[in-house]
């Protein structure tokens, strides 16, 4: 896990972005951190799972399409595991059967890309509870 | 003259008067001489009237074989004259009916007046005739006038009997030259009859021996003949028997002549079989004198003395001669020209069998058949051609194929023709439209060959011609569904390719509203960030530049509809493939790895098209690997140098691999394996392939899965 933040921001929630893609991982964090969240960058949905960060991520912003395991492998996975971290699912793809299934699977939202500071941090107070 | 002499002196007178009338009466005859009777009697009357001064003098002649004939001179005051028959009558009742008797002198009254007459006889006894005298006178007659008028009947008679004689010395010389002239006639019709039939016999006996020498000649001639013939030559008499057997026919039938003559013709030279017929024949023809064989030429069959029975033909002629009637019959052996009429036969019903095969290959043929001269003129053309251009082979006979060609077709026809013509090919295939009848046009495959000439039959071309209206019809409309094919499988390509292009757009586009937006939050913040808002700033601008770069390629795919040739670059066609592949085949968990070789020529082409065949081969790969849970996911791209001199690229995956029964079938439009798949990129990319001269295959891999590999040639090589 790569954190932008370092070790002064304990007290924010960490919020975890699992992405393939770099500009996403190379922008978001900065975001998070106006936001006031902790963030967390993973490049594959594999490397998230086999980080430490994982019982600490109190909110997976997740992409959907990516080599590998998908955004929807590892929201099975870690229902599978018994975390229940909730999601945001972020897609480039405007794909209504994704959306529908990754909502059944309990997301807090799928937001496409590109999609705006609000809309994220919109999203991300609702799955925090903190709206 | 004076009536009464009265003196001497006068006497003397008279006396010398008498003398000079009795010198003129005597020199009468002399003036007669060759006179007819008439003449005399007339000089002789005149005379007398004159002399003695009568008033009429008249004569009587006899004629023993006529009627007499009577004259009468008068003297001038007798007005009108008298005729002499009147002066007959007259003196009738003087004389007495008897003129023979009338001899004496009579006088008596005639008119009131006396008149003396005198009768004088002609001849002896008046035999000759009468001569009266008459005159009123009373001394008629004088003296003197009886001498005179004695004298003058003498004389008279002297000179009728001169003329008499005369008469008779003529017609007796009349009749003697009647005679002559007739015997001479006759004589002469007598020798004319002898001459003509001197000659007539003279003739005959020419004839006789003219027909002798014919006869002669005609038998010798008739030996030569039968001897010499090579017909067999057999003569029979009324009752069928034989009378002459010439060499030929004794070697044709193998008899004898002396061994044959006499004996019946049906028990030597009929068959058995055939000698009822013969014999019914022959007694019919006697009875009635029909013949169903005379002076016609048959055939038939006939007995050799060896017992073998050949084929003869024969004419039977009669010969005419009087008496019963007797026959010669000429006879061939007709064996060899049996059998070879019987050949020819068997010959001429081969070629007519053959021919009549043809005729029917030609007739029934499924396809056109046309025959034409070496100019292109119809000869022949069968019921299907016919049919297909609508035109009936007498009027196809008017043209030359080129004339029923479509203007566009005739120039590649007449160069195939005339390569032809001058032996560079056998034959040709061409597929032209002809110009119907009707107009229309029919489009034909025809199959065109030269047929060469033969010393009967001069050299003609034929073809073979196919109706495929309909195969071209149906091949146009294929044509058109392949290019709307294309067109779709470009639009379903490109719209999947948007999708991804979606994708990669949307990724750097998303980075840049995320840095975007935290650099304005940076800036707001109190303080401000600036070195934080500087670094977003910068990311923003690398993600639109990203960002720019998709768009780019995807502005290419879209504006470059039609095929547009130009050299480019094999391996970075492939990488821009890649790079607009690879999410997608991130989502189907397609590892893909690249082995492009580096120093590979460039090559000439539609750079997008050529990218299409390779994305359509990466999607076809990706999806043969779909189901596959037990490996690796693992496509290979690999480009590299063809041994051909041209480029080879090659998609391997590790997927299902292909049926051998399939195999054939991969290409095919509309044939897929895949159930949401339209089976049209194989067969799309492969045409694409061809069009660039290259061609497109797949061959199964060692292990798992097919490699997929297309070949077009370098830019250099092209």
């Amino acid at each position: 896990m790569k954190s932008r933040n370092g070790g002064g921001t304990i007290h924010r929630p960490l919020v975890a972005v699992v992405d393939d893609d770099e500009s996403v991982r190379e922008s978001l964090p900065d975001l998070l951190g106006e936001f006031g969240f902790g963030a967390g960058v993973f490049a594959s949905a594999e490397e998230f799972l086999a980080s430490n960060s994982v019982s600490q991520t109190k909110c997976l912003v997740l992409d959907i399409a990516m080599p590998g395991m998908t955004g929807l492998d590892l929201q099975q996975e870690l229902k599978v595991r018994g975390h229940k971290i909730p999601i945001v699912f972020i897609t480039a793809q405007k794909d209504e059967t994704v959306r529908k299934r990754a909502l059944e699977g309990g997301a807090v939202g799928v937001l496409l890309k590109p999609f705006s500071d609000t809309a994220l941090l919109k999203a991300l107070n609702a799955a925090l509870g903190l709206d | 003259m004076a009536v009464q002499p009265e003196s001497s002196a006068e006497e003397i007178q008279r006396l010398r008067r008498c003398i000079n009338d009795l010198v003129s009466v005597l020199g009468l005859p002399a003036t007669w001489a060759g006179s007819e009777p008439s003449r005399i009697v007339g000089d002789l009357l005149a005379a007398l009237l004159n002399m003695l001064s009568l008033d009429f003098v008249y004569a009587r002649l006899r004629d023993p074989a006529d009627t007499d004939l009577e004259l009468v001179r008068t003297a001038s005051e007798w007005e009108p004259k008298p005729r002499a028959q009147t002066i007959s009558e007259i003196l009738k009742p003087w004389l007495g009916s008897d003129t023979q008797n009338w001899l004496h002198p009579v006088r008596s009254t005639f008119k009131g007046r006396e008149m003396s007459v005198v009768p004088l006889q002609l001849g002896v006894q008046g035999e000759m005739g009468i001569v009266i005298a008459g005159s009123k006178r009373d001394d008629f007659p004088q003296q003197t006038e009886r001498l005179i008028l004695s004298v003058a009947a003498n004389q008279a008679a002297i000179g009728l009997q001169e003329a008499n004689l005369l008469s008779s010395q003529r017609r007796l010389a009349s009749d003697l030259d009647r005679q002559v002239a007739q015997r001479t006639s006759e004589l002469a019709a007598t020798n004319e009859q002898l001459r003509k039939e001197i000659a007539e016999r003279k003739s005959v006996e020419e004839r006789l021996r003219k027909e002798e020498t014919e006869l002669k000649r005609s038998e010798a001639h008739k030996a030569a003949i039968l001897n010499s013939s090579l017909d067999c030559i057999v003569a029979t008499d009324h009752e069928g028997c034989i009378t002459e057997f010439n060499p030929a026919a004794e070697r044709t039938f193998g008899y004898n002549k002396q061994d044959v003559v006499g004996k019946h013709l049906a028990d030597v030279l009929i068959p058995p079989s055939l000698r009822e017929k013969h014999c019914a024949g022959f007694a019919r023809y006697l009875a009635t004198g029909k013949s169903q064989v005379l002076g016609r030429r048959i055939e038939m069959t006939a007995l050799c003395a060896d017992g073998r029975e050949i084929p003869v033909e024969i004419a039977i002629t009669r010969i005419l001669q009087d008496g019963p009637p007797s026959f010669t019959g000429y006879l061939r052996d007709i064996t060899e020209r049996k059998r070879n009429e019987d050949a020819l036969l068997e010959t001429h019903a081969k070629l007519a069998r053959s021919e009549e095969r043809w005729r029917s290959v030609f007739e029934n043929s499924a396809i056109g058949v046309a025959l034409t001269d070496l100019n292109g003129r119809f000869i022949a053309a069968n019921p299907v051609f016919q049919k297909m251009l609508g035109y009936t082979e007498p009027e196809l006979k008017q043209f030359s194929f080129i004339d029923i060609t479509v203007e566009e077709d005739r120039n590649l026809n007449w160069v195939l023709i005339k390569e032809l013509l001058e032996g560079k090919r056998r034959q040709f295939q061409i597929e032209k439209q002809y110009r119907r009848k009707n107009g229309s046009t029919v489009w034909v495959r025809n199959s065109v060959s030269v047929v060469p000439g033969t010393e009967q039959l001069p050299g003609f071309l034929m073809a073979l011609s196919e109706d495929v209206t309909e195969r071209r019809i149906a091949e146009e409309a294929l044509n058109e569904t392949r290019s709307e094919l294309a067109h779709m499988a470009r639009v379903t390509t490109l719209s999947t390719l948007t999708a991804s292009i979606a994708h990669e757009v949307n990724q750097p586009l998303s980075g840049i509203v995320t840095n975007a937006s935290t650099c304005l939050r940076m800036l707001d913040a109190n303080p401000p960030n600036v070195e934080g808002a500087r670094e977003t700033a910068r990311r923003t601008i690398r993600d639109g530049n990203r960002a720019s770069e998709v768009i780019t390629r995807l502005r290419a795919l879209f504006s470059k509809k039609n095929a547009t040739f130009e050299v480019f670059d094999l391996n970075e066609a492939a990488k821009e493939v890649v790079a607009l592949s690879v999410s997608e085949l991130q989502r189907n968990r397609v590892i893909l790895q690249s082995n492009l070789a580096a120093d590979l020529p460039s090559v000439l082409g539609d750079r997008i098209q050529i990218q299409q065949v390779i994305l359509n081969l990466i999607r076809n790969g990706s999806d043969a690997m779909s189901i596959v849970d037990d490996r690796p996911r693992e496509l290979l791209i690999k480009t590299e140098c063809d041994e051909g001199g041209g480029v080879r690229l090659s998609v391997k995956d590790l997927g299902v691999g292909i049926d051998s029964e399939i195999e054939e079938k991969l290409f095919e439009t509309f044939y897929t394996t895949k159930g949401d798949g339209m089976g049209i990129g194989l067969s799309v990319s492969r045409s694409i392939v061809e069009r660039h001269q290259g061609r497109l295959w797949a061959i199964r891999n060692e292990g798992p899965g097919a490699t997929f590999i297309f070949c077009i040639p370098s830019s250099t090589n092209t």
